[in-house]
């Protein structure tokens, strides 16, 4: 097998893992200050994806301009559902029991799962990508697709942009702390309830993006709800819950295992995550970054 | 009121209720062929229940929210199906063999899900499930892939009235097991791994141990409820396995009550009626069912999580 | 001399860089009646974490009768004679007292994972159970759920659960804690009279003084993770150091 073969698998894999990188740090981070693990975080991804589709048929010539518009009506349109969601269902478990909070984002993701079958149909969908992007750039023996490098390009940026907004801002500090010690964020008065807020839209906000990101990387389907979040699960039993760094490393692990694990069966690549999961599960069922749970 | 006195009572309830499903169906066949629908519906209404209550074992007397039960539902049914339409095994020893493989499998699910605890525990078990599901789909050649198994014999003696009394006398029997193993030593101790697992350690209990044997006691009942909706349905389909199905016990349980043996089967008879009802309705609103158990899913959480059996406590304890 | 029964060798552990165990070494013999004293974040409750296998050590050996049991998931180490009443009440809430205390003694039966028997016919059981909870004098409110009692009783079924397990080692993390003035000395009062009839060693921590000095038979002065000093009351009175470090403050 020719090198650059393996590099092009390589970059096909870093980008798909950029993707649910995004979409799992914004679950992984609604957990580390909700306390909540939102299962419908996979469904507001897919929600981004048809809605992306959708405004996408709005415009005639489909150029870059509206596809940057596209990457902020969508994320923006998402975070204000996720808003709405929050205000009106999840405010009221915050003090439950974690059996009831379970409960109350599995019942959200029939629902949300079974309205965009009634809204959107069955069909596959997909987002063409916009002219300038819709190329290919030559590299090292083989072609790979610029849509592909502006993900590549994108990925470590929202990266970087997390990283600043986690470790430069006031409310970044307010996160992490709020991570580590659950205790004192009632502390803090009138704070925690825009923090906790603010937390959740931006969790939103970033399934949104990868939902945009993926609409025109690939179908369009039902499937790519349970499919998401399971990888995300996958990334947070690797990684651990709260912690972004160990979400980035989680993803593009699972992002480069199935690429490479497509070229010799595309169903071993589907279970991959399963197998890492499983994996993990032997031999450090804390995950790579958390301490034994005794 | 003493403690004698109470179980009596629940004694004599328990013999009345099942007095009354016994007779239903035979009240049901004078509606013709409305009738043999209507025994169908009952008869899936009471393998529901067998399922719920499995799955209650986890949840409401392990507190371990799984939401991965129709993997061991659907191992059950593909269990049956497959030896009987390829192996052509009798329909007796098909379904004795149904328990026992889901209970194998939810060994290994179970095993994978214990080693961690509440939240990651639960989400490995969708995990898990869909994992099986996914097989299930593609694995064509074995299991039909999105055909499922179909044109399953039933033996000639199975007729709609006389396959609801074996599933009622099977459902009442599993629930009578279920009665004895919660009310035993072992029982005691996983109500206290769920009250408080550390303390439970302390106490001298594996608490990792005692959960999977309860899981796998509760995945081998589920077996027995998908071997029996094979049979009742004359095929096996990957829906059974799919991550929504899990959702029907779940709510089930919620809404009848977690806490004791017969919320789940109350809640069960509850989720049928809504099947029902929006059946009558509107034909169409069958297609909308997720998003309908969804919503009342939201709705009982939010408001009523203990359940009907809960807020009778509630009254009987203001009375 | 009484032979030993604990022996903690070399003991250190740290969190998150910080050094909470620091080469603790220290021998129990069987039978004795001794308190651990130390400021706040002295590592007092860590060493019992240590011992009964929460945490694991990051070097030392744990001698339980001669043997290391350093590693064991704590449900082992209760097997082999280590029981443990907690400082904030640890019980099991929404069942009854008598639930509490039926479950512990079955388990410490090894009769746990009998699933035929219903537990209201094991008559010995109940009996033992009983039994125990008279000797915390808590009979009277067996049938009560053990989550809406005060916290006083709850800390006696903590005691009388880890006395089920009929321990050769019974740690107490601060059975005064929480509790009124009056209380405590009963609760003490019963500490030492079911130390006095059981003959079974007794760790305790305590905070508060008078009790430490009334009833041990030896004291151990925990600071900063290191032992301090080891004595009688009235060895450990006129040290120095101690005095120093800890009672100056508190007296």
């Amino acid at each position: 097998m020719e090198i650059s073969f393996l590099i092009f698998q390589l970059l096909n894999g870093l980008t798909e893992g950029m993707i649910l990188f995004i979409v799992a740090s914004g679950l992984s981070l609604v957990f580390g200050v909700l306390r909540v693990i939102n299962f419908a975080h996979g469904s507001l991804y897919m929600i981004g994806a048809y809605l992306a589709f959708t405004l996408s048929t709005l415009f005639q010539d489909f150029t870059l301009g509206p596809y940057l518009l596209l990457m902020i009506l969508v994320p923006a349109a998402v975070a204000v559902i996720g808003l709405g969601l929050e205000i009106t269902l999840f405010r009221r478990i915050y003090r439950k029991e974690h059996l009831l909070q379970l409960l109350l984002t599995y019942a959200l993701v029939l629902v949300l799962d079974d309205l965009v079958r009634l809204i959107w149909g069955g069909d596959i969908r997909n987002v063409s990508r916009p002219l300038v992007l819709a190329g290919s750039v030559d590299f090292a023996g083989f072609s790979f697709p610029s849509y592909n490098i502006f993900i590549l390009a994108l990925g470590p940026v929202i990266a970087l942009g997390l990283w600043y907004l986690l470790y430069r801002t006031h409310w970044g500090n307010l996160i992490r702390a709020a991570v580590t010690y659950p205790e004192m964020l009632g502390a803090l008065g009138t704070d925690v309830t825009r923090v906790m807020t603010g937390t959740f839209i931006l969790g939103c906000a970033l399934a949104g993006i990868g939902g945009v990101l993926m609409s025109a990387l690939a179908n369009i389907d039902l499937g790519i709800a349970m499919e998401k979040i399971i990888d995300c699960f996958a990334v947070v039993v690797i990684g651990g819950l709260g912690s972004v760094g160990g979400a980035l490393l989680g993803s593009l692990i699972i992002g480069v295992g199935k690429s490479y694990l497509s070229l010799v069966l595309v169903r071993l690549a589907m279970v991959f995550p399963f197998f890492v999961m499983a994996l993990v599960l032997i031999i450090r069922p804390w995950g790579l970054f958390g301490k034994p749970e005794r | 009121m003493s403690k004698t006195n109470s179980n009596r009572k629940n004694y004599l309830w328990g013999i009345i209720a099942i007095a009354v499903l016994a007779i239903l169906p035979f009240l049901l066949i004078t509606l013709g062929n409305k009738g043999e629908y209507w025994i169908w519906v009952i008869t899936e209404m009471i393998i529901m229940a067998l399922f719920a209550a499995s799955l209650n074992m986890i949840l409401g007397f392990g507190g371990m929210v799984s939401f991965g039960h129709s993997a061991f539902y659907g191992m059950g049914a593909y269990t049956v199906a497959l030896l009987i339409k390829k192996a052509g095994v009798p329909f007796f020893l098909a379904l004795a063999a149904a328990p026992v493989m889901a209970g194998a499998v939810a060994a290994i699910i179970g095993w994978f899900c214990v080693r961690r605890i509440g939240l990651y525990f639960s989400i490995l078990t969708l995990a898990f499930s869909q994992l099986l599901y996914m097989i299930a789909f593609q694995w064509y050649t074995f299991t039909g892939g999105d055909d499922g198994i179909h044109g399953i014999n039933r033996p000639e003696f199975f007729g709609p009235v006389t396959y609801y009394l074996f599933c009622l006398a099977i459902l009442v029997a599993c629930l009578l097991v279920m009665r004895m193993i919660i009310r035993s030593s072992f029982g005691l101790a996983i109500r206290t791994t769920r009250e408080n697992p550390e303390r439970a350690k302390f106490i001298g209990i594996s608490v990792q141990r005692y959960q999977l044997l309860n899981f796998i006691i509760a995945g081998a009942f589920a077996g027995i409820s998908g071997g029996l909706i094979t049979e009742l349905n004359r095929f096996a389909q990957t829906e059974f396995l799919h991550w929504s199905k899990s959702a029907e016990p779940i709510f089930a349980s919620l809404v009848g009550g977690m806490y004791s043996l017969i919320g789940p089967v109350i809640g069960s008879t509850i989720l049928m009626f809504l099947k029902i009802v929006l059946q009558q309705v509107h034909q169409s609103l069958v297609e909308i069912w997720a998003l309908f158990l969804g919503l009342i899913l939201l709705v009982v959480v939010l408001f009523a999580p203990e359940g009907v059996m809960g807020l009778r406590q509630k009254f009987l304890k203001k009375h | 001399m009484a032979e030993e029964i604990l022996r903690v060798e070399d003991l250190t552990k740290s969190f998150d860089g910080n050094t909470i165990m620091n080469n603790i070494h220290f021998s129990v013999p069987q039978g004795e009646l001794s308190a651990i004293i130390g400021p706040n974040g002295a590592g007092k409750t860590t060493l019992f974490n240590l011992i009964t296998g929460y945490h694991l050590p990051d070097s030392g050996k744990i001698i339980l009768e001669g043997r290391d049991i350093v590693g064991k998931q704590p449900y082992e180490i209760v097997r082999l004679g280590i029981a443990r009443a907690f400082q904030r009440t640890n019980i099991f809430p929404r069942l009854s007292v008598l639930e509490n205390m039926v479950a512990t003694v079955i388990s410490n039966r090894k009769g746990s994972l009998n699933m035929v028997t219903p537990v209201q016919n094991l008559k010995e059981v109940h009996e033992r159970a009983y039994q125990i909870l008279e000797s915390v004098k808590l009979r009277d409110v067996a049938e009560r759920q053990s989550g809406i009692l005060p916290h006083g009783d709850q800390k006696r079924l903590d005691i009388a659960m880890a006395l089920a397990l009929e321990p050769k080692l019974l740690l107490l993390d601060e059975p005064t804690a929480g509790i009124s003035p009056e209380e405590r000395w009963q609760t003490i009062d019963l500490v030492h009279e079911l130390w006095q009839r059981l003959g079974i060693t007794m760790i305790f921590i305590e905070h508060d003084m008078d009790i430490v000095f009334k009833i041990s038979q030896k004291i151990r002065v925990l600071c900063y993770g290191s032992l301090l000093a080891e004595g009688t009351p009235t060895e450990i009175s006129k040290n120095e150091k101690v005095i120093e470090a800890y009672l100056g403050e508190e007296v």
